[in-house]
């Protein structure tokens, strides 16, 4: 039962949050990729809103977001709520303030973050495709806009959109922007971007 | 002889359970002492870090985003991930619940019961009349109502100001232990201690200043 709900989870949070489409303008993508092939690590603030009807005003997270080629990701909230996930080398963990300390989270929550940072992994290396799910097109512009709009009825309804923003100048990602319904939403901005620079030591391994 | 050990002990147990005694009392020193009320007197919004433990492990932490409105009874609540993600969205006001969201594991019918139930307890004052007022034997002095749906409501206040509020059973069995802060504001810090067959407790911090809600204003 309990694994059949986590597989349930899995699913939907793979439709809600990884989906990424055929390509609608292949040389778009294609150069996405290129210019994205020279980021060799990044590091980021961001600062996140989520707006919700039950909220009078956005809900403001904010955090450390750190990447190194090919697929290891550091997405760290330091606020309102302190968590860790930690991507490398084909296992992610989960960190949860509790107690003050960090605890490693052992119900299924990090499977499920290993999926979303799956995909922002393959954003990072400018790759956008490969899922049906959605459908994509390019808008160009001072930065290029990725927008995903959902294919079929399992996320209409639980998405509207996806913009995704990012630099025309490095394919680096500035905004990610999800679109639930007309009164809620979730932005993340990309503050602070360094590409290319040697990251802290030890910011991919486990939290003792 | 284990076996019929084994059913006497619910019993046993039931028997060893009883609602406490509380002396009658509502004057000190010639004083007489207002019942405890640490609950919500507008609509307010609170939004909590929330850690729920089970067996003494901690399972889960979330944000919890309450709006409580006494005026109409009506809760609105929300759970989310600290990533953000929403996993459980619902209301609840006298006419009925509605459940907007909810993901596994929280999509059952009895966890939305609960929760609500929970949150109402914590922020809504009880409809029904103080049916006695005195001391404990731990010397707290306690505000007893008796509840419409059966059962009684403790609401109380320790010597450190931390109001305590419990809800027992019609046999006197306690089933929620609620404590609040102590200070300025009791919603500062909660926690909440579940005494079913799987027991459960939440701990509730504050993470963002909580917020009167004006209808003029919100347009809501």
């Amino acid at each position: 039962m309990r694994g059949q709900a986590g597989r349930r989870l899995l699913i939907l949070l793979f439709l809600l949050l990884t989906a990424f489409p055929d390509a609608a303008g292949a040389d778009d993508f294609d150069r996405l990729r290129r210019d994205a092939s020279g980021i060799s690590s990044l590091s980021a603030d961001f600062v996140q809103k989520k707006s919700m009807k039950i909220l009078s005003a956005p809900l403001v997270s904010k955090g450390k977001f750190y990447y190194a080629a090919p697929d290891s990701i550091r997405w760290e909230y330091v606020k309102p709520i302190r968590s860790i996930v930690i991507s490398n080398q084909g296992s992610t963990k989960r960190y949860i303030a509790s107690g003050g300390k960090m605890i490693e989270d052992k119900t299924g929550g990090a499977l499920a973050m290993k999926i979303v940072l799956d995909e922002v992994a393959g954003w990072m290396k400018g790759k956008f495709t490969a899922n049906p799910s959605f459908a994509a097109r390019v808008q160009e512009g001072p930065e290029t806009q990725i927008v995903l709009t959902p294919t079929g009825k399992n996320t209409a309804g639980l998405i509207e959109k996806i913009e995704i923003t990012v630099s025309r100048k490095d394919a680096v990602v500035k905004t990610v922007r999800i679109v639930e319904g007309a009164a809620a939403e979730t932005r993340i901005d990309f503050l602070h971007t360094v590409v290319n620079q040697t990251l802290p030591p030890g910011t991919f391994q486990d939290i003792p | 002889m284990n076996l019929r050990l084994l059913l006497i002990l619910p019993l046993l147990l039931a028997s060893c359970s009883s609602l406490p005694e509380i002396r009658p009392s509502a004057v000190v020193a010639g004083k007489v002492i207002a019942c405890p009320s640490p609950f919500v007197a507008r609509k307010t919004l609170f939004i909590h870090a929330v850690e729920a433990a089970a067996a003494g492990e901690t399972r889960a932490v979330m944000i919890g985003v309450t709006v409580a409105d006494p005026a109409s009874r009506t809760l609105s609540c929300a759970l989310m991930s600290p990533e953000g993600m929403v996993l459980f969205e619902a209301s609840r006001n006298p006419s009925g619940t509605q459940i907007s969201r909810a993901l596994p594991p929280f999509d059952e019918e009895e966890f939305a019961r609960g929760l609500l139930d929970d949150i109402e307890l914590i922020f809504f004052e009880p409809p029904e009349p103080v049916d006695r007022a005195g001391f404990s034997d731990t010397g707290r002095f306690v505000c007893r109502r008796r509840l419409q749906g059966g059962g009684w409501l403790d609401v109380g206040k320790d010597g450190d100001g931390r109001v305590q509020i419990r809800r027992y059973s019609k046999g006197g069995t306690l089933r929620r232990s609620v404590a609040l802060a102590a200070g300025a504001n009791p919603y500062a810090a909660i926690e909440l201690q579940a005494s079913e067959w799987i027991g459960y407790s939440l701990s509730m911090t504050l993470v963002e200043p909580e917020a009167v809600l004006d209808e003029a204003l919100s347009g809501k």
